[in-house]
């Protein structure tokens, strides 16, 4: 215990320095470097991103229609195999948010009583399409890398994972009157540690096939073509091949040092999120994992000294803010593992049941996704599978501590987030936790200074506790 | 003797710490807008209360927002740590702290001695200092009369509104309604204290509880705070200095640890020079 004597030195309270003036010309020169990829691959992704607003662009010309899509809701290989080119909302906000050039759709859609606290992507989105409408559906000028065509349908899909999903469609179809809005809905059975759910699957694998079989249904009217079932069941089985090779592509990053990190894998996941079932999509995982395995041979790591292994445990990144992840990185911290966008399996590790109808495939791989953490869960008291699944990344990749996000619009995804904190301290162990909080779009949300405050703060919260543990 | 120094630049308040043995200088002065320039001239003057010159300290660590603005420090911390770090060294015992500073407020986990969790609320003033001065102002009283003003209150006034700017409009409005000065300012600590309070239950409390920051000066937020915990808030003799105290002992255990393995750790090798971050 240290003793305080101010009365022998000390300037007592009071006593103050004259503020100094500063020129007001002055500005911070901060050396700031842009956001380093780790890997080659991932240097590619933006072509297909923009290859993928270009196609909705230049559907037109080639005859074919473009639909509204959403992320992770089985349609993929239904849009893919008819030929309907998908224009995802999704990705075109987040590349709103990374080009930090969001605010004038948040603010289009803002003016006509979207609330700030509303769903960034779908209000970024809903902004761009009331533009679009003003100048009768042609491109919006100063739209990033395009923009996106205006769709000749809309595909939703409510999910118990978002419930934007169901308002979203609707709201958009206020401005595009005359496009057709279908809105399926995908379910899972609820976790309850006193009930098997095998038992209970079946029927929500009947409901989803249902919805999809409608889909299709949907599909076929406002294409006019009726349903390819042998090209359905290649694209299916092509997407369970990606399946399987992205999951032992994102694995090869347990190698310490790890070759790939987080920061990399919001733009790796690009072709499993939005190109899946399409050959493209395959080959890119390929030459990553050729890559990742050159990194490992050559032991080089995302990180000059990796010191601590995180995983991103929860939440959608601020994707005007992925330069985090290099600050992360700079200060020896890496991210071998994330939750998000890891929407995928080892197909032999879901125990899929045989079937000959692609449509009940899909079914079946989207729902036991999902329930595939709750035998797991069932056999640790107090345990939840979001949390399970934490704890099992945590044990493969070898982490000191977890991250989660935060992001206030995004409400179905990111609540639950503390509670998920907790349960992991309390069922497994007390690890370094950093919960951050922004926004996927909204930039009025972030401050830098502060995140890296807060970063630095966790940081050395994984010194303390490696040194405790030692 | 080996003298180390912390200093911590806060976003209201610059605070410098020399120790020794025990602490030979500590001072606190405000940081005002031109901080960057401002950490060379505290620490002159601390050197001078000291009687000690700048070669004569073995090792200077910065904490707080202008950590990084200090040129001549050999090594940064954050405040989180700093705080842990200086509080545990005058409250043994404490567990969790609760610092109300002047544009934030924070929760600390202390486990043996070092950081264990933390929590931090940087998106809204209210719940942090400049929640009081907005109110301060608005009220015409001084801050530092807040907290004896709060105890003469019969009953703390209601107030519902969490954002400065509406809190504010709110007891305008209430005192037009004839509401007293002294339970409008109770009702503002209650409400400060709700919002800490909720901000550190992120984490688990543990007893015994501490309070660092501006925050600790005010008597009646302390009250509030403890109502709110439901048990008794430690105060520090000097709740100011926790960070720079913290700093400058993270100096001297970064000293011993490289003079136990008989190195000398690296040093900044700048002057007492301002920071020279403008062009």
């Amino acid at each position: 215990m240290i003793s305080i004597s101010f009365g022998l030195h000390g300037k007592r309270e009071g006593e103050t320095i004259a503020p100094i003036k500063c020129r007001e010309d002055d500005h911070m020169a901060e050396d700031k470097k842009p956001r380093a990829l780790a890997t080659q691959a991932a240097a590619k992704i933006a072509k297909f991103v923009k290859g993928n607003l270009s196609a909705t662009l230049k559907a037109k010309e080639e005859g074919k229609k473009v639909a509204y899509a959403y992320i992770a809701d089985g349609q993929d290989e239904i849009m893919r195999a008819m030929d309907i080119v998908p224009a995802w909302g999704e990705s075109f906000a987040g590349v709103c948010a990374a080009k930090r050039d969001a605010e004038k759709y948040l603010q289009k859609a803002e003016a006509d009583n979207f609330s700030r606290s509303l769903c960034t992507y779908a209000t970024c989105t809903i902004g761009f399409d009331m533009m679009r409408e003003e100048l009768k559906g042609e491109p919006v000028p100063g739209a990033p890398w395009g923009g996106m065509a205006r769709p000749d349908m809309i595909l939703g899909s409510g999910q118990l994972l978002c419930d934007p999903r169901f308002k979203w469609p609707q709201a958009t179809q206020h401005y595009l009157q005359d496009v057709p809005v279908f809105v399926g809905s995908m379910y899972y059975p609820p976790f309850d540690p006193n009930v098997d759910h095998k038992e209970q699957e079946k029927f929500y694998v009947k409901y989803a096939t249902e919805e999809l079989r409608e889909l299709v249904k949907f599909c076929e009217k406002h294409t006019g073509k009726k349903m390819d079932r042998d090209r359905l069941a290649a694209l299916v089985d092509l997407s369970d091949k990606t399946w399987d090779l992205f999951i032992d592509t994102y694995e090869l990053r347990k190698a310490v040092p790890t070759p790939m990190d987080t920061g990399d894998a919001m733009n790796t996941m690009v072709p499993f999120t939005f190109n899946l079932g399409t050959q493209e999509a395959y080959d890119f995982y390929k030459d990553l994992y050729d890559e990742l395995k050159q990194k490992i041979a050559e032991k080089k790591g995302v990180a000059d000294d990796e010191k601590y292994r995180v995983l991103w445990a929860a939440g959608l990144p601020s994707w005007f803010a992925l330069g985090d992840f290099q600050y992360f990185n700079e200060k020896g911290v890496v991210f071998p593992v994330e939750v998000t966008y890891r929407g995928g399996e080892k197909i032999e590790r879901l125990g899929l049941p045989k079937t000959n109808d692609p449509l009940e495939h899909i079914a079946w791989r989207w729902v036991r996704y999902w329930t595939h953490w709750y035998d797991k869960a069932r056999k640790r008291p107090g345990s939840i599978p979001k949390v399970e699944r934490i704890i099992e990344y945590i044990e493969d990749y070898e982490c000191d501590g977890a991250v989660f996000h935060s992001a206030f619009s995004c409400r179905s995804w990111h609540a639950g987030i503390i509670h998920q904190a907790e349960t992991l301290k309390r069922v497994y162990k007390d690890i370094p936790v950093l919960i951050m909080e922004g926004d996927i779009v909204d930039i009025s949300s972030y401050n830098e200074a502060d995140t890296h405050n807060r970063i630095d703060a966790f940081i050395e919260t994984l010194e303390a506790a490696k040194k405790r543990h030692n | 003797m080996n003298y180390f120094a912390g200093v911590d630049i806060g976003s209201t308040m610059t605070k410098v710490v020399i120790i020794g043995d025990s602490i030979v200088a500590s001072l606190i002065g405000p940081t005002g807008p031109e901080h960057r320039k401002l950490a060379n001239k505290v620490m002159e003057d601390a050197l001078n209360q000291a009687h000690l010159k700048f070669e004569d300290l073995s090792y200077i660590v910065a904490t707080g927002y202008g950590r990084i603005n200090v040129p001549f420090a050999d090594r940064q911390i954050t405040e989180i740590t700093c705080h842990a770090k200086g509080l545990h060294s005058l409250l043994p015992t404490a567990k969790t702290i609760v610092d109300i500073g002047g544009q934030d407020s924070k929760g600390i986990k202390i486990k043996d001695g070092r950081v264990h969790n933390f929590v931090m609320n940087d998106k809204c003033a209210a719940g942090t200092g400049r929640f009081l001065e907005v109110i301060a102002e608005s009220l015409n009283v001084p801050l530092v009369r807040l907290g004896e003003l709060s105890l003469t209150a019969v009953k703390a006034a209601e107030i519902s509104s969490t954002c400065t700017v509406f809190a504010e409009h709110e007891i305008t409005n209430q005192l037009a309604n004839g509401e007293s000065l002294a339970n409008l300012v109770a009702g503002v600590h209650l409400s400060v204290a709700t919002r800490v309070c909720s901000l550190v239950k992120k984490m688990t409390i543990e007893q015994d509880i501490a309070i660092t920051g501006g925050g600790a000066k005010n008597i009646g937020l302390i009250r509030a705070l403890e109502a709110k915990f439901g048990c008794p808030v430690l105060v520090p003799p000097e709740p100011l200095i926790t960070g720079a105290l913290g700093a400058a002992l993270m100096g001297k255990e970064i000293f011993e640890k490289f003079a136990e393995e008989g190195q000398t750790p690296t040093r900044s090798g700048r002057g007492l020079e301002e920071a020279r971050l403008f062009l």
